[in-house]
């Protein structure tokens, strides 16, 4: 009976150890780790031999396999950001190159570095999303989601600087649709398409009810930039759909 | 991605030990625990952090799979994820197990000849 209650104890705290792998180590191995745990806690009691030992080497063998696991984890993250900062640096040549051949496009220092750092983060979450499953569809949904979000919220904050009107600052609720849906899914492929159809839904309202009081051939031109957003809104939509509807996620 | 073991390294002796559990079928953490204990007559004590942390690296080198899910008969009801040597781990242990026997003709020729 004393034995029976060690061992449910040190299996809780043998589950509370493998808390801290890594989480792409700890989702593809935990369960069985803890189960070979219990099983050689099952295979010392019907031997009749105390779980001490076994619990105390076991602990110990497990955290050196923690630190090991956690450096390589690290050090792969490290190379993640490594590749996404080189990427990020290529994309900003664009401007970079642009700015020296467009007359007209004289960025300062500082948005060049705004520029950077907004393509490294939305590179990063790419990296560190996408990763967390390998289904095509859930990787090319959350690409097109990120492009589309970057492009939207980037051309916004140009035109509201441009034109000062602050009602655009309106089509930021559509980000915000985007990063609450994003948080209450979890980042599942089911509550995504749900987040990116709302997202295309709420761009539409705005488009039909927000006055633009641009002249006919400028407003054709708005409302093609809103049927864009709002199809690839809607393809990265259908691609969470087909990822979880495949039962990938 | 997973990266595929085309080199031919020396295997370290828990990953060979490990591909041995396995080449005679498939098994589950736990099996190959006690086949690992079994094939060195105790001699080859293997904690899971050892085990889990070498087949995750085995696997990315593409040398063992998951196999399927399923209730061991021998044992109780819970279901356990069964894993199997693939193509490459199959030939990586053939080719280990020949270094080995090169390394074994050299040192029984050095001691024959008394050095």
């Amino acid at each position: 009976m004393a034995t029976n209650v060690a061992g449910r104890r040190y299996r809780t705290w043998y589950a509370m150890l493998l808390r801290l792998y890594p989480r792409p180590f700890r989702e593809r191995f935990g369960e069985g780790m803890a189960q070979t745990f219990h099983d050689l806690c099952r295979e010392h009691r019907d031997a009749r031999r105390g779980l001490f030992g076994l619990a105390l080497w076991i602990f110990f063998e497990t955290s050196v396999g923690i630190v090991r696991e956690s450096t390589t984890h690290m050090s792969q993250l490290g190379k993640t950001m490594l590749r996404v900062a080189l990427g990020a640096l290529a994309v900003l040549m664009v401007p970079l190159v642009a700015s020296q051949v467009v007359e007209g496009w004289n960025w300062p220092a500082g948005a060049f570095v705004r520029v950077y750092v907004l393509f490294f983060v939305t590179g990063m979450v790419f990296a560190l999303v996408a990763r967390r499953m390998g289904a095509w569809s859930y990787k090319a949904g959350l690409g097109v989601a990120l492009v589309a979000g970057f492009a939207l919220g980037w051309s916004n904050m140009v035109h509201v600087a441009d034109s000062g009107n602050p009602a655009n600052l309106v089509y930021y609720s559509v980000l915000g649709v985007g990063a609450v849906g994003a948080l209450l899914a979890r980042l599942e492929a089911r509550g995504l398409a749900r987040t990116l159809f709302a997202m295309a839904a709420t761009l539409a309202v705005i488009a039909v009810i927000l006055p633009s009081g641009a002249p006919p051939y400028l407003a054709r031109n708005m409302a093609i930039g809103h049927g864009v957003y709002v199809a690839l809104f809607t393809a990265s939509a259908l691609m969470f759909r087909h990822a979880s509807l495949a039962g990938l996620k | 991605m997973a990266k595929k073991n085309t080199a031919r390294a020396p295997l370290t002796p828990a990953v060979l030990h490990i591909l041995l559990a396995l080449s005679t079928g498939e098994r589950h953490g736990y099996g190959i625990m006690k086949q690992v204990q079994a094939d060195s007559q105790g001699k080859a004590k293997m904690g899971p952090g050892t085990l889990y942390g070498s087949m995750g690296r085995m696997m990315e080198a593409g040398l063992i799979r998951e196999s399927d899910k399923r209730v061991d008969p021998e044992m109780d009801d819970e279901r356990r994820i069964y894993y199997e040597l693939t193509g490459a781990g199959r030939a990586a242990l053939e080719a280990e197990l020949k270094r080995y026997r090169g390394v074994v003709a050299v040192a029984e020729g050095r001691l024959a000849h008394g050095h």
